[in-house]
């Protein structure tokens, strides 16, 4: 039984890609995958996804810049945007501190490296499903 | 004042230039029995000679002698040793003579007749303050020899901000070569805007307030064109009465250093992301073998594979302190302090703990006065070092004991404790536990995890406030950490 949202999944890191969308096919999301921030774009225009779970460092084009592209964008501003963020990238950030994703216009985001469980929650939460 | 060893080593020479041998006889009889080395002249032309030839700390000189006058042979003695002491003798005592000989640089006036005893009282006068002129010299002579084989440079100004001493550290470090700084302007050797913003500050520190100011130079030579950083450290210089006569500005060269800091920082940096990526990748891996995902395993599979996510999760912990500890060692922790309301951050942080803590059915709370003094500092990480000081309270404490943070004024410092009731540590723990990657390692405290980073993060946070950090420990009883933050008015 899908749940009819569809959900972009994008790393450079193929391994963890297929591991966070085996965990988001086994909650009956629907799953789209990239690798770099270009690739992203295609896989969006292509089909409009409901949410990105976007990493920050990647080749080509990075999480940052396309969160910034989307936001900015009438046709796409209202897909949700949940980026990975390792500790060290930018601005400090300890345990209880995150403040990587609120300098961005990112709806969520999530610490690197990612908890699972952690992840399908804030998902869930943002799309507003059980 | 005086230097005793040199003193005992100090065999005063004396040279007598009288025309009268009565009086040339008798003031050496008299001063060769007080120990002392005595030679005379019997005229002008003969005491310059031999003043010429060899040098006398005490020259007894008749102002009235046939030839040259005594008033023409002190002028030259003056002229080629001044730090010899003079004393005039003549029959003449006149105010008029002694004020003019007096002007000319003589030390005493003994006037004619006078009597071995006030002859050696005024000898022995002259020599005390020739010991105290010897003293003064040398120590001026040591201090320079130690300033001049300084590699730190040293720069003293006075209130216009010109040179009174440049070492030739400091001039090398300008690239001023060897001339002749003294006495000329700071603006005349370096155009370096920090340098004189520093010395400035300095200047402006009014009188009676004490202050030692920092500054991080590297644009202080721009001809060379090799990378170069230096720490400038100025103070104010006060006279005795404590009014600002000038500054003193020393500058240490710390290049390497800071490149060695930058080189380990990065590598580790480097590191600890390349570890973290593929360590994610893995732990994203096992867990979807565990959560069954990929079809059913059996329960010790399930377990294996649980304890190797543990392990990994350990890991991932420990890059996390490494780039942390990396970050706070370069400096890179971007260090904006403000006026932190410590009350207020240590409640926020006891009602985060506080959830773990209950787990283990351990109370976690804080006493503190209101109408703490704000700290000056940086909030994150100030929550890094309380979050960490209460995760160790709790994790090495049993199940049903207290943990109690207190805040409180003590002198210029905001006191901050931390105590449990929990495991504790020996001594020699104790004088361990602040190094990196140190853990204790016994019975109890086998299954605890942990990095060994985290008390060394503390430590660094806490001095780069110019705080300090205190541990009071006993062996089941319990440890208590107590921070000394600095209040800054």
């Amino acid at each position: 039984m899908s749940n009819d949202k569809l959900i972009l999944v994008v790393d450079d890191d193929p391994d963890l890609v297929e591991s966070v969308s085996i965990k988001l096919e086994s909650e009956n999301f629907k799953v789209q995958k990239a690798y770099d921030g270009v690739e992203a774009w295609e896989k969006i225009k292509a089909e409009k996804p409901d949410l990105v779970i976007l990493d920050v460092m990647m080749p080509r084009k990075n999480g940052y810049e396309l969160c910034d592209e989307l936001k900015a964008d009438d046709n796409y501003k209202d897909i949700t945007v949940v980026l990975l963020t390792a500790v060290g990238d930018a601005v400090t950030s300890t345990s209880y501190t995150h403040m990587d994703g609120k300098t961005t216009m990112a709806d969520d985001f999530v610490p690197k490296p990612i908890d699972l469980d952690n992840l399908m929650e804030i998902v869930k939460e943002n799309l507003d499903v059980s | 004042m005086s230097d005793y060893s040199q003193k005992q080593n100090f065999d005063p020479r004396i040279l007598i230039i009288d025309d009268e041998k009565r009086v040339r006889d008798g003031c050496t009889k008299v001063l060769t029995a007080e120990g002392y080395s005595v030679f005379s002249a019997q005229n002008g032309q003969e005491g310059i000679k031999m003043i010429e030839a060899s040098h006398y700390d005490i020259v007894l000189l008749d102002l009235m002698m046939p030839g040259l006058s005594g008033f023409d042979v002190l002028g030259h003695v003056k002229s080629i040793h001044p730090e010899t002491v003079l004393i005039v003798i003549s029959g003449y005592a006149t105010l008029e003579h002694s004020i003019k000989a007096m002007k000319k640089g003589a030390f005493d006036f003994i006037p004619k007749p006078f009597s071995p005893d006030q002859l050696r009282v005024t000898v022995s006068k002259a020599i005390d303050f020739t010991y105290a002129l010897q003293d003064i010299a040398t120590e001026k002579s040591r201090m320079r020899m130690l300033i001049n084989h300084l590699t730190d440079g040293v720069l003293t100004t006075d209130t216009e901000k010109n040179v009174v001493l440049a070492n030739p550290a400091f001039l090398s470090m300008l690239d001023c070569g060897s001339i002749s700084a003294i006495g000329k302007s700071v603006s005349q050797l370096t155009g370096n805007k920090k340098l004189h913003d520093l010395i400035d500050a300095c200047l402006s520190i009014p009188d009676g307030e004490f202050a030692e100011l920092t500054e991080e130079i590297d644009d202080l030579n721009e001809k060379k064109k090799v990378e170069m950083v230096i720490g400038a450290k100025a103070l104010p210089f006060r006279d005795r009465t404590g009014r600002n006569i000038g500054t003193i500005t020393m500058l240490r060269d710390i290049t390497a250093a800071n490149r060695i800091n930058r080189e380990k920082s990065d590598f580790v940096s480097m590191v600890s992301h390349e570890i973290r990526n593929p360590l994610g990748a893995v732990m994203a891996q096992l867990k979807i073998l565990s959560d069954e995902l990929l079809g059913e395993i059996n329960a010790r599979q399930k377990e294996t594979i649980q304890r190797a996510s543990l392990r990994l999760n350990a890991l991932a912990e420990l890059t996390t302190d490494l780039l942390d500890l990396a970050k706070i060692e370069s400096g890179l922790l971007v260090m904006e302090k403000e006026q932190v309301d410590m009350k207020a951050l240590l409640d926020d942080l006891v009602s985060f703990h506080r959830p773990g803590a209950e787990e283990k059915n351990i109370s976690l709370k804080l006493e503190t006065a209101s109408g703490l003094d704000p700290v000056l500092s940086n909030k994150v990480n100030m929550e890094e070092v309380f979050s960490n000081l209460i995760t160790n309270a709790i994790k090495y404490s049993r199940e049903g004991t207290r943990i109690t943070l207190t805040a409180k004024k003590e002198k210029n410092y905001l006191l901050i404790s931390v105590a449990d009731e929990g495991f504790g540590m020996s001594r020699e723990d104790q004088d361990r536990v602040f190094e990196r990657f140190f853990r204790i390692k016994d019975a109890k405290r086998r299954m605890i995890t942990g990095t060994g980073l985290g008390l060394s993060i503390v430590k660094n946070i806490i001095e780069s406030h110019n705080g300090m950090i205190r541990l009071e420990s006993e062996p089941d009883k319990g440890s208590t950490f107590h921070v000394y933050l600095p209040i800054h008015d």
